[in-house]
């Protein structure tokens, strides 16, 4: 499990450090139950939950949703994929009485024209919700965003979520954000373009997966001045859609890579040494070097007298060499 | 509404607040010639734009992108009528940075400056930008930087080489005495007065798209034609392009697009795999080359490159652009945790330069570049991995 990294902020307009506790440092305790609701409903913006076939994540959304609306946010829900009835379902009724339900699922195409669906389709109730002027904090839950993925081009999409979660941000304002946005999306269902896409527009990105019995969700936050930071949270989500975090499998049975290995290969295999012993360096660092200028030479060249050898030159000219310096060709024969 | 500010000082002010942070309007080479303060002086002029400088190898008029180092390693800077394109990082954290940088380095020096954004307010990009180091401070940066820098071996002496002991252990910066590049701090924010004494022009997309537009197959999205058309407005109100020859003194229009191609600006080439409208934004860059060849103006770009794995569209795409500079940052990959790279946040690559006027171009001999953001200062390095894994 890796643990958040605490890092400066990239410029001094950001809001706050996130410090991330690493959870789970003793074993069978169940941690605080709602610090990873906490922190993951912390920030604004849009929150992209992608889950899969075998982790599912509408367990997890409604988790979010049932905070919100405990924290007395106002909480709209655009439901695509499943019923009114059965989304409603495992939520007490007072948390019932918050939510306000867009319905698209009954009749997304409007063929019964009652008047009851939703007019415009999927791109007018977004565009609605774009519009909505209540003040206050707000959460908007989209189930789901492949849905919608699926009925709307993915340039739409982009542009109306980031307007959506772009709401009520003024000039100076910023680093507060009123709206948060919450979609789930299956990751399987979509190619890596759109995938990539709703990431890069996302503040927050919950993957979420787990071995066998136990779900993890690896948080990914970006903030807009800070580097992202990243956790993983291993939990299990109880009968009323409260959370409870848990600890992690038992390290073993985790595959991580060894950093230790990888620290060592880089120098095998080179043909000089890099590595000095203690009598090795200690021998370097004894040597005098030519070119120094230590005490002992000043002093020997201060003291040139004294039984240190003052340099003598023994010349014995040969047999060609001129003695006479004032005339070169002394030699010659003319 | 294209948010411009209405500043009714021209360059006088500018030029006073730049004298503030210790700029000169002049190189170190000055021609003696007709004073360039006279309206209808007839002389070259070119060198005496605020914030340019005739490059060395062949006399093309360079600004600088705000980055020293990658001054440097551009040849000197970036030539007057070309794009710098930024391919961004996978979180998309230092690619603001450059952009920021280019902008800031633009306002300092007096030029025009128009932001192109879908995704963020450009007034909220200008409020931002990094605060400029002055000089004092800038060599307290340095020298604090240096103190800091790996301790342990700065205690040791050289033996051998110690002539050398005395050199600072990072590139100093531009040695000139005209301020070509500024240095930046980038955990301030600019002085508001910096801002509203300089003319800015924005182009936020929410606001210029009210309606879904349907547009025609085969021709640029409605995001990209309003803002060639902004842009074509700029230059030609404000003379840019010398259609103005009443026009004081010449001045250089400094435009930056955030996060062109991205869904944002309604252009899919990068989120589809076989989108109707692949040509949207190649058109686009063309488009806009043929504007900056013919004005005196220079553009940033960021481009969410990694989002496609489609070589073609990165191969075209770098093809229509001049300066190419790609950024790969280690947030996320295993390289993070290496302790080869944990002296740097990042790679540089410097993927393409231009041939301009010119059969070979500028290519600096070293390929091998990371880059790390310190508390203040942005630097890019030579990669020195075994150095620092050594020194532990």
């Amino acid at each position: 499990m890796v643990g958040g990294i605490n890092d400066p902020p990239l410029s001094s307009g950001g809001g706050g450090l996130w410090v991330l506790t690493p959870s789970g440092s003793a074993p069978g305790e169940t941690r605080r139950k709602s610090e990873m609701l906490d922190s993951l409903l912390a920030f604004g913006g849009l929150m992209l939950l992608r889950d899969s076939v075998e982790w599912e994540g509408r367990s997890l959304l409604k988790a979010l949703i049932k905070k919100s609306a405990l924290c007395g946010e106002q909480v709209h829900i655009l439901g695509c994929e499943v019923s009114e009835e059965e989304f409603r379902e495992g939520f007490t009724s007072d948390i019932n009485n918050c939510l306000v339900y867009h319905d698209l699922f009954r009749d997304p195409l409007n063929w019964s024209k009652t008047g009851e669906a939703l007019p415009g389709g999927p791109l007018g109730a977004l565009t609605a919700m774009c519009r909505r002027t209540d003040p206050g904090p707000v959460t908007i839950a989209l189930d789901s965003l492949s849905w919608l993925l699926l009925h709307l081009p993915c340039t739409t999409l982009c542009q109306n979520l980031h307007a959506l979660s772009h709401q009520n941000s003024s000039l100076g304002d910023s680093s507060v954000q009123q709206v948060r946005v919450l979609g789930l999306l299956h990751e399987e269902l979509h190619g890596p373009g759109p995938l990539g896409a709703l990431s890069s527009l996302a503040q927050t990105e919950v993957i979420l997966g787990g071995t066998v019995g136990q779900a993890s969700a690896y948080i990914l936050c970006r903030r807009p001045q800070q580097r992202p930071t990243h956790q993983t949270n291993w939990f299990s989500i109880l009968p009323d859609f409260s959370l409870d975090v848990q600890e992690g499998p038992p390290v073993e049975s985790q595959p991580h890579p060894d950093p230790h290995t990888s620290l060592v290969d880089p120098m095998t295999h080179l043909t000089f040494n890099l590595r000095l012993s203690k009598k090795e360096r200690e021998a370097k660092d004894s040597l005098t070097l030519p070119f120094q200028f230590s005490s002992e030479k000043q002093q020997a060249l201060l003291r040139p007298g004294q039984g240190q050898a003052t340099s003598h030159v023994f010349y014995e000219p040969d047999a060609y060499d001129d003695l006479d310096q004032e005339d070169p060709d002394d030699d010659l024969d003319i | 509404m294209a948010a411009e500010a209405t500043c009714g000082a021209g360059a006088g002010s500018t030029g006073s607040l730049a004298a503030a942070v210790g700029m000169s309007n002049v190189t170190s080479f000055q021609r003696r010639g007709p004073r360039v303060g006279g309206a209808d002086s007839g002389g070259p002029r070119l060198m005496s734009i605020a914030g340019t400088r005739p490059s060395v190898r062949n006399g093309q008029l360079l600004v600088s992108t705000g980055l020293p180092a990658l001054d440097q390693l551009l040849g000197g800077g970036l030539a007057v009528g070309t794009v710098l394109l930024i391919e961004e990082d996978k979180y998309n954290t230092y690619s603001p940075l450059l952009f920021k940088y280019f902008l800031a380095e633009g306002i300092i020096n007096g030029h025009t400056v128009l932001v192109a954004s879908a995704k963020e307010d450009p007034a909220v990009i200008l409020q931002e930008l990094p605060a400029p180091l002055l000089d004092d401070s800038r060599k307290q940066e340095l020298d604090e930087d240096i103190y800091n820098h790996k301790t342990p071996e700065s205690n040791s002496k050289m033996k051998i080489a110690w002539r050398y002991q005395l050199l600072p252990k990072m590139e100093a910066g531009p040695v000139s005495s005209s301020r070509f590049g500024h240095y930046y701090d980038a955990s301030k924010r600019i002085p508001q007065e910096l801002i509203e004494a300089s003319k800015w022009h924005g182009f936020f997309l929410p606001e210029k798209i009210s309606s879904t537009l349907k547009e025609e197959p085969g021709s640029l999205t409605p995001g990209y034609i309003k803002l060639l058309q902004f842009i074509q407005n700029i230059i030609y109100e404000e003379g840019f392009d010398g259609s103005n020859p009443q026009k004081k003194q010449k001045n250089i229009l400094r435009i930056g697009i955030q996060s062109l191609g991205s869904p944002l600006w309604g252009d899919d080439i990068f989120c589809t795999e076989n989108c109707d409208n692949s040509h949207s934004l190649t058109k686009f860059l063309y488009i806009l080359r043929g504007l900056l060849r013919t004005s005196l103006s220079v553009c940033i770009i960021t481009m969410p490159t990694h989002l496609t794995q489609n070589k073609a569209v990165i191969a075209r795409v770098t093809n229509l652009s001049d300066t190419v500079v790609g950024l790969e940052s280690f947030i996320g990959s295993e390289r993070e945790t290496n302790p080869l790279y944990k002296d740097y946040h990042g790679l540089i690559h410097i993927r393409q330069i231009p041939r301009l006027n010119n059969l070979i171009c500028d290519e600096s001999d070293v390929k091998d570049l990371a880059f790390k953001l310190k508390r203040k200062l942005f630097t890019i390095e030579v990669r020195d991995f075994y150095v620092s894994y050594i020194k532990g």
